[in-house]
C-alpha cells in the first residue's frame, strides 16, 4: 500500500475573538484546535476523521487543502510538503464541503470550464474529462441551466464534478453529507464509492457514525484536536458496533484530561 | 496572465448576463432620468415670444445695446413716462416686470470713479418681483450683463461693451458655475455608490456564499486573482457610475432649462481628462472597498463598514459645492480622492490644470498598485478569509 497522504504532529491554535469568547463562555484567548494530530492515508482508501463537534477536524482538512496554515507540523500530500509546496499540492488536491455553495448564476458548463482554466487543464482532456463526468452524474441535460435553477441533488452532483476537474489524486471532503437530505446523501455516498473504485483517495471527516460503517476503510478519532486512535474499522469496532466503541475510547480520554 | 483574464471575464459574465445584476446596475441612472425630469416638468418653460416690459431711469445711449438679446424680447419705457411709485407698484400687480434706475450721468460717474477713494459707487438699482417667473428671468439677465460689464471696467482702458462677447461669457460662467456646483458631487456619490454595490457584491458575498474557498484552493497566485477582481469591478462600477451620469446628463436640459447652457465650452481634451479622473478615482475606490470586503463576513457587515468612506467621500463632495476653482498647490494632487474632486472641479470650471491631473493619475496609480498588493496579502491570509 503506497502512503499518499501523511500529517506529522500538526499544531494549530487560534487566537479567539471577543465575540467567539462570549459565544463559548471562555476568558481563555487562545484556543488549540490541533493537538499534535498524526495519521497516514494510503491510495484507494477511504479515510474518515470522527470526532465529536469542536474536536478540530475542519482545521485538519483545512490544512490539509492549503486553505490555513498549521503552527507545527506538516502534511505531505503524495510527497509534496503543504509548508513548503502549497501550489503543487493544490494541483493535486480536490476540496468539498458539503456547505461550498457555487455562483447561482452560472451555468455547469461554464463553472466546469472555468476551474479547468484556473487548474490549467488542457482544452482536449478538459472536454473528454467534462463529458465523462457530466454523462456519469447525468448533468449532460442541465449543462445549460443555471445553477440556482437546478434541484439540490443535481447543485451536488455539480459540485462533486467540479471538484473532480484537475483529476485530483486525493479529495478532501468536509462533512460530506451533513446537512443533505437522505436523497441527495446518497448521490454523495455512492460518488464517494465510486471514486474509491478509481483508485482515489479520499479523507471525509464526519461526526456520523453510519455514514463511517458505511464508507470507510480506516478511521482515526479525533477528540479535543488529538489523534486517539487510527486504524482500519474493524480493528476499532473490534466486535462491537461503532457507536460503542467510540464512546469507550471517548470516555477514556474523559479521565484522563482530569 | 491567463488566469487574471478567467477571474475577468468570469466576473464580468456574473454582472452583465444576470437580469437581476444588470437591473442593479443601470437602476440609479433610470432614478436619476425619472426623478430628475420630474422635478424639471415642475419648472415652467419660458415662452420665447414673451416680452418683458422694463422701465428705465436715467437710461444712457452706452447702455442701450443691453436691451436686445436673443434670449429675451423687451419692451423699453422710460420712467419718465410714469412716476417711481406707480412702477414698483405694477412690478407687484405683475405688469411690469422690472425697474432699473441709473444714476444720473452714470457714465461719467463711472469713468472718474476711484475705487480707492471711499467715495460711495456709482449706483444702479433693480426692481423686481422674485415670485413672478417672468420678473425673475429678466432681471437674472440684466445682472448678468451688468456683472460682466462691471468686471470689464475695473480696467477701465477698455469700455468697450462688444455685447455679443459678454453674452457668450456669461453663458460660458453660467455653464461651468453650474456644472462645477453640481457634478464633481455627483460624480463621486455615483462613482463611489456603484461600486460599493458592486464590490461588496462580489468580494463580501463569496466570503458570505462560501464560493470564495473554491477559488482559494485552486493554484492561482492570490495576486492575480486580486487583479483580476479590481479590474473587472472597476469596470462594471464604471458602467453603473455611467447609468447615473447618462441619466443625469439626459435630464439636464430640462432640469436647467432657461438658463443659458451649454456643453460645447468643453474641449475634447477636457472630456478626456474628465475620463482618466474618473477611470482612477474608481480604481481608488474598488481597491478600498475591496479590502473592506475582504475583512467582513457578509455584504451587510461590508456595507456597513464602507459607510466612513462613503462620508469622507460627500464631506469631499461636498467642499466643492462653494468652490469656483481647483486648488493650486500640487502637493495636494498627492492625496487619493481629494485630488480626483479637485481634477473634476478644475475641469469643470475651465481652471484645468495638466500638471494636476498628470500629478492626480500616477500617485492613484501608485495607490492602486500597493493595494493590489495590500490585498493579495489579504486574500492569503486566513485570519481574514476564515475568521469566525
Ligand atoms: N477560524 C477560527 N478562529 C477561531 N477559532 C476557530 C477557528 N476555526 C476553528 N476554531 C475553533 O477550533 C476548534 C476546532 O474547530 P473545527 O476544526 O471546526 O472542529 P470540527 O470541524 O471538528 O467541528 C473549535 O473550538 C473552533 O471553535
Ligand atoms: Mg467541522
Amino acid at each position: 500500500m503506497k502512503e499518499i497522504l501523511k500529517i506529522t504532529d500538526l499544531r494549530k491554535t487560534f487566537n479567539l475573538s471577543l465575540k467567539q469568547r462570549k459565544l463559548e463562555g471562555t476568558n481563555v484567548k487562545k484556543k488549540v484546535a490541533v493537538d499534535g494530530l498524526s495519521f497516514s492515508a494510503y491510495e484507494g482508501e477511504i479515510y474518515g476523521l470522527l470526532g465529536p463537534n469542536g474536536a478540530g477536524k475542519t482545521t485538519t482538512l483545512r490544512v490539509i487543502s492549503t486553505l490555513i496554515k498549521a503552527d507545527e507540523g506538516d502534511v505531505f500530500v503524495d510527497g509534496i510538503s503543504v509548508k513548503e509546496n502549497p501550489d503543487e499540492v493544490r494541483k493535486r488536491i480536490g476540496f468539498m464541503t458539503s456547505e461550498m455553495k457555487m455562483e447561482g448564476f452560472f451555468t455547469p458548463n461554464y463553472l466546469f470550464d472555468f476551474f479547468s482554466e484556473l487548474h490549467n487543464v488542457p482544452e482536449q482532456v478538459k472536454k473528454s474529462r467534462k463529458d465523462m463526468l457530466f454523462k456519469k452524474f447525468g448533468i449532460d441535460k442541465f449543462a445549460e441551466v443555471k445553477i440556482s435553477d437546478l434541484s439540490t441533488g443535481m447543485k451536488q452532483k455539480v459540485s462533486l464534478a467540479i471538484a473532480l476537474v484537475n483529476d485530483p489524486k486525493i479529495l478532501v471532503f468536509d462533512e460530506p453529507t451533513s446537512g443533505l437530505d437522505v436523497i441527495t446523501a446518497k448521490v454523495v455516498t455512492d460518488f464517494l464509492l465510486s471514486l474509491k473504485e478509481e483508485g482515489r483517495t479520499i479523507i471525509i471527516s464526519t461526526h456520523i457514525f453510519s455514514l463511517v460503517e458505511k464508507v470507510c476503510d480506516r478511521v482515526g478519532i479525533v477528540i479535543d484536536g488529538k489523534m486517539k486512535v487510527s486504524d482500519t474499522i474493524g480493528n476499532i469496532m473490534g466486535g462491537k458496533s461503532l457507536e460503542e466503541a467510540f464512546f469507550e475510547i471517548y470516555k477514556g480520554s474523559e479521565g484522563k484530561e482530569q | 496572465m491567463k488566469n487574471i483574464f478567467a477571474i475577468f471575464k468570469k466576473e464580468l459574465r456574473r454582472f452583465f448576463t444576470d437580469k437581476r445584476m444588470l437591473f442593479m446596475l443601470i437602476m440609479p441612472g433610470i432614478i436619476i432620468f425619472a426623478l430628475y425630469s420630474l422635478i424639471g416638468n415642475f419648472i415652467p418653460e419660458a415662452d420665447p415670444d414673451y416680452t418683458y416690459i422694463v422701465y428705465v431711469e436715467n437710461d444712457t445711449a452706452e447702455f442701450a445695446s443691453f436691451h436686445t438679446n436673443e434670449m429675451y424680447k423687451t419692451e423699453i419705457h422710460s420712467i419718465s413716462e410714469w412716476d417711481k411709485e406707480s412702477v414698483l407698484n405694477a412690478i407687484k400687480e405683475g405688469d411690469v416686470h422690472l425697474f432699473i434706475s441709473y444714476e444720473e450721468d452714470i457714465i461719467n460717474k463711472i469713468a472718474t470713479y476711484e475705487p480707492s477713494s471711499g467715495d460711495p459707487a456709482p449706483r444702479i438699482e433693480m426692481y423686481y418681483n422674485s415670485s413672478s417667473m417672468e420678473s425673475s428671468n429678466i432681471f437674472t439677465y440684466y445682472s448678468g450683463i451688468l456683472n460682466a460689464y462691471e468686471a470689464t471696467i475695473s480696467n477701465k482702458f477698455d469700455i468697450n461693451p462688444g455685447l455679443t462677447q459678454y453674452d457668450m461669457a456669461t453663458q460660458e460662467d453660467m455653464t461651468a458655475r453650474v456644472l462645477t456646483s453640481m457634478l464633481p458631487y455627483m460624480m463621486m456619490i455615483f462613482l463611489f455608490s456603484g461600486c460599493m454595490a458592486v464590490v461588496t457584491e462580489s468580494i463580501a458575498g463569496e466570503k458570505e456564499r462560501g464560493t470564495i474557498a473554491s477559488l482559494l484552493i485552486t493554484p492561482i497566485k492570490r495576486s492575480e486573482l486580486a487583479i483580476g477582481k479590481i479590474l473587472a469591478l472597476s469596470v462594471t462600477s464604471l458602467v453603473s457610475a455611467g447609468s447615473s451620469f447618462i441619466g443625469l446628463l439626459v435630464s439636464l436640459p430640462q432640469l436647467l432649462k432657461g438658463m443659458n447652457f451649454t456643453l460645447d465650452i468643453y474641449t475634447p481634451g477636457a472630456y478626456f481628462a474628465l475620463l482618466a479622473v474618473l477611470i482612477v478615482t474608481v480604481l481608488i475606490f474598488t481597491v478600498l472597498l475591496s479590502m473592506v470586503s475582504a475583512i467582513s463576513k457578509s455584504v451587510k457587515e461590508a456595507t456597513s463598514y464602507g459607510v466612513p468612506l462613503m462620508l469622507i467621500v460627500v464631506v469631499l463632495g461636498l467642499s466643492t459645492l462653494m468652490s469656483t476653482g481647483s486648488v493650486k498647490s500640487i502637493w495636494l494632487y498627492l492625496i487619493p480622492l481629494y485630488n480626483s474632486v479637485q481634477c473634476l472641479v478644475g475641469i469643470f470650471s475651465l481652471t484645468f490644470n495638466p500638471m494636476h491631473f498628470v500629478v492626480t493619475v500616477i500617485s492613484n496609480l501608485l495607490f492602486v498598485v500597493g493595494g493590489v498588493f495590500v490585498l493579495a496579502k489579504m486574500f492569503n491570509n486566513e485570519k481574514i478569509m476564515f475568521s469566525r
